[in-house]
This record gives structure tokens, sequence and C-alpha cells, in this order.
């Protein structure tokens, strides 16, 4: 028997006065972890607003947990844990306070758990949420929040603001939330470094489309940077899946994202390097190509 | 009540604890020198009026206005509730968190006029009336939090109904039927008298009803 996706988004569409948000389709099954990556702007707070039923979309299908979004949202955030850089907990209760109100609405709250996080993000329960400093905030959410076990957590842009040992040990949370294979998350950034780290699946965004989604090793095993050595006099033939073309005197770099070892074989003596690109490279490279082929 | 619904509405009182407990002692202050007699009997009521009536405006903007601003209502959105049920909550849990010390101003204001010797029975329709008048203009300032995220406007409904309770006054004392009863030695409850509270639960009626038809079938909530 198949699982139910975790998320599925089918050709939707959501308009804003000054942005669209256009055909966007997307699945997160079972077990995965999914960066969505975009440029400020680029869509992906509303994309995952339309995930959490805050807004509905204008056309197309959203299923989440396998609940039609935003009608079944209530039964669908029970098992939601959606953590999002600007969301705030209420300035005049302490964070224990906050503990018990959630634990008393969830069955899946981890006690044990809870106070293990307590210790690893060094929070104090007792402490008024309005003496918390911005990164023990967002720790403070993403507590209570991964304190109920949920199977699905969806998370906008979780480690802005964070210095980079708070978002290592938050970035080691999420790999020990994916422990158990039922559970997924979909985390938004555009700290590629952070998603490159976490994600096995990536999906970038930009100006509203979604620009690519694969598999992060197809992404890295498929992208590559090759400079080539061409003598005056000759010219570089026509090659498919050449996303980008310097020239720079002899020498011409190309970018590509249908790499393999046919390719090299094809072009030669000519090759002098073959760059691997990290993930904030492609992800660069995709938006603007795909922004020259749209005209933008 | 569901489970839910509980722990929400146990949430405002909690959260709304100090501000329930102070305007409650306020207004009760307010009600002890009016008791003093009949010299401080108009200070003690201004007080009085002056809290239910702040403490009504700062309820409903701290609760709904200051939760949206201050981004915590995405908190509360991400558990497991629709739009519908937090419009519904928010009506039933901030309209208990007013009731309670308006229940209980109401009815120390009711009974001082009936138990101090000097001041006619005669006032109690204008007390009783004033006290609608306060349930019903609070009801409208929570509609209006509920359906606006402007500042502006909602700085306007706060404007517009304290303004009206000086208004209402006027009116009621406006009324021959009311006026002319004020000094009696009893009191009597007229027709102009059920009329006006007639109106009150009106008002109350459309504006607690009116967020279940119009803010809770917003499909974009944020």
């Amino acid at each position: 028997m198949t699982q139910t996706k975790h998320i599925e988004m089918r050709n939707v569409r959501k308009a804003f006065r000054f942005f669209t948000l256009e055909d966007l389709s997307l699945d997160l099954e079972p077990g995965q972890i999914m960066g969505f990556v975009g440029p400020n702007g680029a869509g992906k707070s509303t994309t995952i607003r339309l995930m959490t039923g805050l807004l509905a979309p204008d056309a197309g299908e959203v299923r989440v947990l396998g609940h039609a979004m935003p009608e079944g949202q209530a039964l669908a955030k029970r098992d939601i844990g959606f953590v999002s850089d600007d969301m705030r907990l209420f300035n005049h209760a302490t964070l224990a306070w906050h503990m018990q109100f959630v634990a008393s609405i969830y069955s899946g709250w981890d006690p044990g758990y809870a106070k293990t996080l307590v210790k690893r993000f060094n929070l104090r329960p007792e402490q008024n949420v309005s003496g918390l400093s911005s990164g023990e905030h967002v720790k403070a959410v993403l507590l209570l929040a991964l304190a109920r076990r949920p199977r699905l957590l969806i998370l906008d842009e979780p480690t802005s603001g964070l210095d980079p040992v708070a978002r290592h040990e938050l970035l080691t949370e999420f790999m020990d939330v994916l422990r158990d294979e039922d559970r997924s998350i979909l985390f938004s950034s555009h700290n590629t470094v952070d998603v490159e780290r976490i994600s096995d699946r990536i999906t970038f965004i930009d100006r509203g489309r979604l620009v690519d989604s694969s598999d992060k090793e197809d992404f890295l095993e498929s992208w590559r940077r090759i400079q080539l050595h061409v003598p005056s006099g000759t010219t570089l033939p026509d090659l498919p899946h050449i996303i980008s073309r310097v020239e720079d005197g002899q020498f011409v770099t190309i970018t590509t994202n249908r790499f393999s070892d046919d390719l090299v074989s094809f072009l030669g003596n000519g090759v002098r390097q073959v760059h691997r690109m990290s993930l904030e490279e492609i992800f660069v490279a995709n938006v603007m190509h795909h922004r020259e082929m749209r005209g933008q | 009540m569901n489970m839910l619904t509980r722990k929400l509405i146990a949430k405002d009182f909690y959260l709304n604890r100090w501000l329930i407990t102070g305007s409650t002692a306020a207004g009760l202050a307010g009600l002890a020198v009016a008791a003093e007699g009949e010299m401080r009997f108009n200070i003690g009521m201004i007080i009085w009026l002056t809290t239910i009536v702040a403490f009504g405006v700062v309820l409903a903007t701290f609760a709904i206005a200051n939760e949206r601003k201050e981004r915590a209502l995405q908190f509360v959105l991400s558990l497991p509730l629709s739009h519908g049920d937090y419009v519904r909550i928010k009506v039933i849990g901030l309209l208990l968190c007013f009731l309670v010390p308006w229940a209980l101003l109401s009815a120390g204001a009711v009974a001082l006029v009936a138990v101090m010797p000097r001041m006619p029975d005669g006032m109690l329709p204008i007390v009783v009336l004033l006290c609608g008048f306060m349930l019903a203009n609070y009801s409208v300032v929570l509609c209006g939090a509920l359906h606006t995220s402007s500042e502006g406007l909602m700085t306007l409904v706060i404007i517009v109904t304290n303004m009206s309770i000086t208004l209402f006054i006027f009116l009621i004392l406006g009324l021959p039927a009311l006026r002319e009863q004020l000094h009696a030695p009893a009191p009597l409850w007229n027709s102009t008298f059920w009329t006006v509270l007639s109106v009150e639960i009106a008002t109350l009626a459309v504006t607690l009803s009116l967020p279940y038809f119009v803010a809770a079938r917003r499909r974009d909530f944020i």
C-alpha cells in the first residue's frame, strides 16, 4: 500500500496585488527533508501559509497529511509542527506555562524529550518570554513544536537570525526527528549551507514560480562548471543542457545541469578543469537561467 | 465545549488575569467612593463607568489586536483549530473575560443605588440601562477588533464607542418617561425602559454574531 504524501500541491495559484504565486506543484513524501530555497520575496512564506491553512489558494489543490487545505486544517494541524521566524509566543507568560499549555492540547507531547530540549537549548522554563533573546525565542518555539512529536514539521526560515552554534544545534535536532521514517520536514531558507547539510530533496522557487525540484544528490551530481581552452580560430560546437557560458579570451567556462563523463569525452582535450558546484552556486545559476528563459 | 476551546478560553483568562483583577478592584473602589455620600456619588460613578469602558477597550485591543501585532497569532493558529474555531473561541473567551468584572460591578452599582438611603430607587432603570449599554458597547469594540487589522480603523471604533457613552447618557436622560422617574421612590420598569433594553440586547446579538458570518469565513487569515 502506498503511504499518503505528507504534502501535495497541484497547480496552486495565489494572487496578491503585487505578487502572484503561479502554477506551483510539489510533493513531500514521508521520511523526507525538503529544503525549500528561494531568494527574498520568492514566495516561500506564501507557499508555507498555503500549506498550513493560513491562506487559501485561488486555484489548484493543497493537501497536507491527506487533508484538503484550508478546510481540513484543524485535523491536519494535529500532526503538524509549524515554526516560522516571525512567530512569537505570549510575552506575559513563562516558557513553562507555554510548555504546559501545548502539552495539554497535544496527546503526543513527550515531557522527557521536552526536558532534554530545554537542557540542550540552554533555556530556563521559569523565565518570562519577554526576557528571551531572539535566538532563545526561536529555540523556545522550536521546542514547543518538536516535543509534540509531529509527523510533519514545517519550518519557515527557522535558523535566520541565529548564531552558527545555535544553528548547528537546531540542525542536529532536525536530523534526530528524522530517525522515525514516518516523519518529514519542509525547511524553507535562503541559507543554502543549512539546506545542503540536512535536506535530501531540494526545491528552488523564484518570483512566485517553481524553478526546479530534485533529490539533493541529483543536483550535486548533475551540475558542473567546466573550463575549456578554445584556441583562436576554433569554435565551440552547440551543446545541449548548457545553462551559462562565459568567455574570457581563449578560455570558456560553461555550466551544465546534465553532467556526464560522455560530455567530458565529447569536449575532448580542451577541458582544463571540471568544477563541482555547491548548492548555492547551483541555486544561483538555476535561478538566473530561469529568469533569462522567462525574459525577466 | 471541546477541550481545545476550554484551553484557549482559559489561556485568555490567564493572560488577562491582572487586567481583570485590576479593573475589578478599580471599579469596586469607584463604588466605595460613591457609597460615601451624595457629594462623592458622582465622582465614584465616573470612576466606575470609566473603569468598565477602559477595561473593555484594553481587553479587546490587547487580546486581539496586540496578539496579531506582536505575531503571537501565528502561534495560536499553528494549533489544531480552523479560522472559524479561532473567531468563535475569541468571542466566547473575551466575552466571558469581560462578563466577570462587568457582572460584579453592575451588581455592585445596582446594590449601591438600592441600599443607599439618599439615592432614590427610581434611578435603578437608568443604572440597569447604563450597565446594558456598556456591555453592548464592549461587544461593538470586540466585533471591530475581530474584523479589522487596521490600527486606524480600530482607533476610530474606540473613539466612536467612547463618545457614544456620553451621547447615550444624554439620550436616556432626554427621554421623559425615564427622566421623570429618576427621583421616584420606587423603580418604574415602563415600556421605554424595555424598548431601550431591547435595542441594547439586539446590538449585543448582532455584534456578537457578525464575526461568525464575516470574520470566521475569511479564507485568508494572515
